[in-house]
């Protein structure tokens, strides 16, 4: 099993640096060794295709970390953080940030609140929702209550939008449709240690997450503080969701799809691959994602929503019909 | 090794049972007995400390399960419940160690020696041959074995069952009574059983509590409490 892990992993990171090249030298221009010492083709590759390329493996890997901790914590296969409203959550704090603190002068104050109110905004609703599955018991009801919840907040973002000049207008909606191409270096300074502590946190998870797969009272029997645990992946979970959300926008299918993925290809149910796997599985998603939008449009960048939705729900759905134990 | 005194058990809006007091020794097998929903399974959650008591005191060895740590207490008492589990890939095997979660690092890495335990566990119940299957396609009565071995994997010397024999057929269910007799007799473990199966209980156990409503109790051995079902 542990040769069959890492045989995994070395293939999944094979497949990883191999689109990372694909995505840093491929795309509207192709880029060759020799143009990366001055130029236009230079101020590309490092000042575009290098943010876009690590937003595009920070973004899918941390998605998908989230979602598969929600779907462990609620033991629920359909949760992720488009579908529960965390992203939701985020872009309404994001949009009422933009209006509080879009004049900020100073470039990483000006993130850094956006990145907060995210994280706050992803905080309050994933405790929302975590209440209401302890006052119900049934994972319909808290599905439901979550798509309510995000068609709320998408309602109160709305009226935001609407009351806004047309120029704020403009970045709501760019924003709206989910990008890894609006980050810089800069960017990448908040987003990599972040995402990577906290990714690189959710390892330690892997015993009580393989303690609560059984339901809590076992988990609490098996000698894991659950109530800890709860609070800790929803600080995870807020964390990774809104600021990927805060520099990214909200981006759909990931979070949900990626663990299920994950679950029906490597058949194990082990904590540490399964994390192992999401991360890898979500950066290649949005990679692949990110280079079709690229390939498919050569004057202007396709949402990357749209080609993630495209492409990933058939293979979902391909995958559920295959497998009798993706719940 | 489990004494209750005076214990009030139940939720904080609704105390269900009042007033028990038992004290429950090493190598005893005990049959908990009751009409449904008379707080069978709240009085096994409050002793594994899943619930609060609402007064009283539980030891265990002498020590209250308040005052040692969560993983402490998980290598002293385990329980197996009616409650629904499975699905995200679970095999019987991963199950089973499951039980092993208290003795791992925090990567939950098994060792040489857990899978062993872990096999063992397999063999005593005999499910070895279905170890790879996946849970979710089992039958009720084959899931009830695999958690019942997970409660053997976490080499308890108290284990909790909560109706074990449920979904068992009768060849199953006097092979489990066998073997929870034996775990008493060799391993001196202290086991609880709830159930409502009464003739393979009272043939198998030491002694019986059984609950008839609040503050209404007796724990007896199983001879004197046929009288009341009589």
């Amino acid at each position: 099993m542990r040769n069959s892990f890492i045989l995994h992993v070395l293939i999944l990171l094979l497949i990883t640096v191999a689109l990372l090249f694909v995505n840093l030298f491929f795309g509207t221009i192709t880029i060759s060794l020799s143009d990366l010492k001055d130029g236009i083709a230079s101020d590309i590759f490092y000042n575009i295709r290098i943010p876009k390329t690590f937003t595009a493996i920070l973004a899918g890997g941390s998605l998908a970390i989230s979602g598969l901790l929600m779907q462990t914590l609620f033991r629920n296969p359909l949760a992720g953080p488009y579908v529960l409203g965390v992203s939701s959550g985020a872009g309404l704090f994001v949009a009422i940030a933009m209006i509080l603190f879009g004049g900020v002068s100073n470039y990483f104050i000006g993130k850094s609140l956006i990145g907060i109110s995210a994280v706050t905004g992803s905080l309050l609703v994933m405790s929302l929702v975590l209440f209401i599955s302890k006052r119900s018991r049934s994972n319909t009801t808290v599905l439901l209550v979550g798509i309510m919840i995000s068609q709320i907040l998408g309602a109160f973002q709305g009226l935001i939008e609407y009351m806004s000049d047309p120029a704020a207008l403009k970045s709501f909606v760019v924003w709206g449709m989910g990008s890894v191409s609006n980050t810089s270096n800069k960017d990448i300074f908040i987003l990599l240690p972040v995402c990577l502590i906290f990714c690189f946190a959710t390892l330690f998870l892997s015993k009580p997450l393989n303690a609560i797969l059984l339901n809590e009272t076992y988990a609490q029997n098996l000698g894991i503080n659950v109530n800890r645990l709860r609070l800790i992946i929803i600080v995870i979970t807020a964390v990774l969701t809104g600021l990927i959300t805060a520099f990214c926008g909200p981006i759909a299918f990931v979070g949900l799809s990626v663990p299920i993925a994950c679950r029906l290809l490597f058949k194990t149910s082990h904590q540490l691959h399964q994390i192992t796997y999401c991360f890898l599985i979500g950066a290649i998603t949005l990679l692949l994602c990110d280079s079709i939008c690229q390939i498919l449009s050569e004057s202007y960048a396709l949402p990357i929503n749209t080609i993630t939705t495209i492409l990933g729900s058939p293979v979902v759905i391909y995958l559920i019909f295959k497998s009798k134990t993706i719940s | 090794m489990l004494k209750v005194k005076d214990l009030n058990i139940g939720y904080a809006q609704k105390e269900i049972l009042s007033g028990l007091n038992f004290a429950i020794g090493k190598g005893e097998l005990i049959g908990l007995v009751g009409s449904n929903g008379i707080g069978k399974s709240t009085l096994l959650k409050t002793i594994i400390g899943s619930l609060k008591p609402l007064a009283g005191e539980i030891t265990l060895d002498g020590k209250s399960p308040n005052s040692i740590s969560s993983q402490e207490l998980s290598k002293i008492i385990s329980i197996v419940l009616t409650d629904k589990v499975g699905g995200f890939n679970l095999t019987v095997f991963d199950i089973v160690a499951s039980g092993r979660i208290p003795y791992l690092n925090a990567f939950g890495q098994l060792k040489e020696e857990d899978v062993k335990i872990v096999n063992q566990s397999l063999e005593t119940i005999g499910i070895k041959n279905i170890s790879k299957s996946y849970f979710d396609e089992l039958s009720d009565g084959q899931k009830q074995k695999v958690l019942i071995a997970k409660s053997l994997a976490q080499q308890t010397p108290v284990i909790l069952m909560d109706e074990p024999t449920a979904f068992l057929d009768f060849e199953s269910r006097i092979q489990l009574f066998q073997l929870l007799k034996q775990l008493v007799r060799d391993q001196q473990k202290t086991v609880i059983v709830s159930s409502h199966d009464l003739d393979v209980l009272f043939r198998n156990v030491d002694k019986v509590l059984y609950l008839k409503g609040n503050k209404d109790y007796h724990f007896e051995t199983a001879e004197n409490i046929k009288n009341f079902f009589k």
